[in-house]
């Protein structure tokens, strides 16, 4: 009995941990969704997302920049929902995809999974988490391309 | 009568093609101010610039070969594709995607990110109005 309550709260857990909240924020989706995916606030820690903000000019070799009054906005809607879960623990990079967590799960990953052109890159979320923009990284909703599901 | 015929033909021609709203024609107008301040025999935006422009080469931002086509390619009624996160764009041609040129905000803030990703430095008032003057006849 005691094996089956410790299972259900493990699993439970984890459930809980491949998922975050989904952005709720119209100007953010329209601003940091244009190059890429709409990453999750939860998905890095305050400190991350404000060094983000503090280089958009150089924005990962792009320029990302915004003008005041948007770029405020925008900060503010990313600090006020900033994560703290296990995915953003000791993060003190600007990337998801650096983060202890992050690398751990990806690990066994094969490069040239990656960097097929279906993907491209890590940080390409949507590319193998078909419900990504639901706020949903479970594994059984991941198809990674030209491989299959992932079991 | 050859004449009028010649108008009518000229003013169908002018309505196929597409045209700038009454902001983006504002805002046309404040950067050709601009261009004339700076250069005095400055007499009015070019396509053909324009598309010269948007067609040539320059060590961009990132210290590789770039270009506006690299990304939004050759042919503006396709669609592109971000060199740098493989997310796909939708065609910057206003004849075929019509919300395209028809918001200032949204041009200055991508004319601004993209000539620095291309040039490695913002666009020059006439350099802007010649790309623009470019992209609405496509
Ligand atoms: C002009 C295009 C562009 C815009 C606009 C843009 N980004 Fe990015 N972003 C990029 C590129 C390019 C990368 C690097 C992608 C890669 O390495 O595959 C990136 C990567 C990121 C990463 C790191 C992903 C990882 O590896 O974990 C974060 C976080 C991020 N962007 C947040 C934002 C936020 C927040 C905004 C809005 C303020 C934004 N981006 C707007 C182009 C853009
Ligand atoms: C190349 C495909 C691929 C890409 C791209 C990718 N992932 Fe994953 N992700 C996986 C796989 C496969 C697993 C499961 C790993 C395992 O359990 O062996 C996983 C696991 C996860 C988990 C753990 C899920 C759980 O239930 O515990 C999270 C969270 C996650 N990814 C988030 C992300 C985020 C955020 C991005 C984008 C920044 C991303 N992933 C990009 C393939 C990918
Ligand atoms: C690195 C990729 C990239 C390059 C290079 C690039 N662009 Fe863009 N451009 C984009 C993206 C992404 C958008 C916005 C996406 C969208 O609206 O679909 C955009 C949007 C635009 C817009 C906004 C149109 C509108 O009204 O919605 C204009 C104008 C434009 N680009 C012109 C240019 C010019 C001129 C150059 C060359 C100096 C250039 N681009 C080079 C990626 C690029």
């Amino acid at each position: 009995m005691k094996k089956i309550i410790l299972g259900t709260m493990v699993v439970a857990s984890l459930a809980f941990s491949g998922s975050v909240p989904v952005v709720a924020d119209a100007l953010y989706q329209k601003e940091c969704a244009s190059c890429h995916f709409g990453y999750q606030p939860a998905l890095l820690n305050k400190a991350s997302w404000e060094k983000v903000m503090g280089s958009l000019s150089d924005h990962f070799g792009t320029d990302a920049s915004l003008n005041k009054e948007d770029h405020q906005a925008i900060l503010s809607y990313l600090v006020r929902n900033a994560g703290n879960g296990k995915i953003t623990t000791n993060n003190d990079t600007t990337r998801i995809t650096q983060s202890a967590y992050f690398k751990k799960e990806h690990r066994k990953i094969p490069l040239n999974v990656i960097t097929q052109k279906e993907v491209g890159s890590l940080a390409n979320c949507m590319a193998c988490h078909t419900t990504a923009d639901k706020g949903s990284y479970s594994e059984r909703d991941i198809v990674v391309p030209n491989y299959g599901r992932w079991e | 009568m050859k004449k009028l015929l010649l108008m009518v033909g000229l003013s169908i021609l002018a309505l196929q093609a597409q045209e700038f709203n009454a902001p983006m024609q504002t805002y046309m107008q404040a950067l050709s101010l601009e261009a004339k301040n700076t250069d005095s025999t400055f007499n009015g935006f070019d396509a053909k610039r324009g598309e010269t422009l948007f067609q040539s080469k320059h060590m961009g931002k990132k210290g590789v070969e770039i270009s506006c086509t690299t990304c939004h390619t050759i042919n503006l009624k396709n669609n592109g594709q971000n060199v740098n996160t493989n997310k796909s764009i939708l065609p910057l041609a206003p004849s075929v995607n019509t919300g395209r040129l028809s918001d200032v905000k949204e041009v200055e803030k991508w004319l601004r990110r993209n000539f620095n990703d291309v040039l490695n430095r913002e666009g020059t008032a006439r350099e802007k109005g010649d790309v623009l003057s470019y992209i609405i006849t496509q």
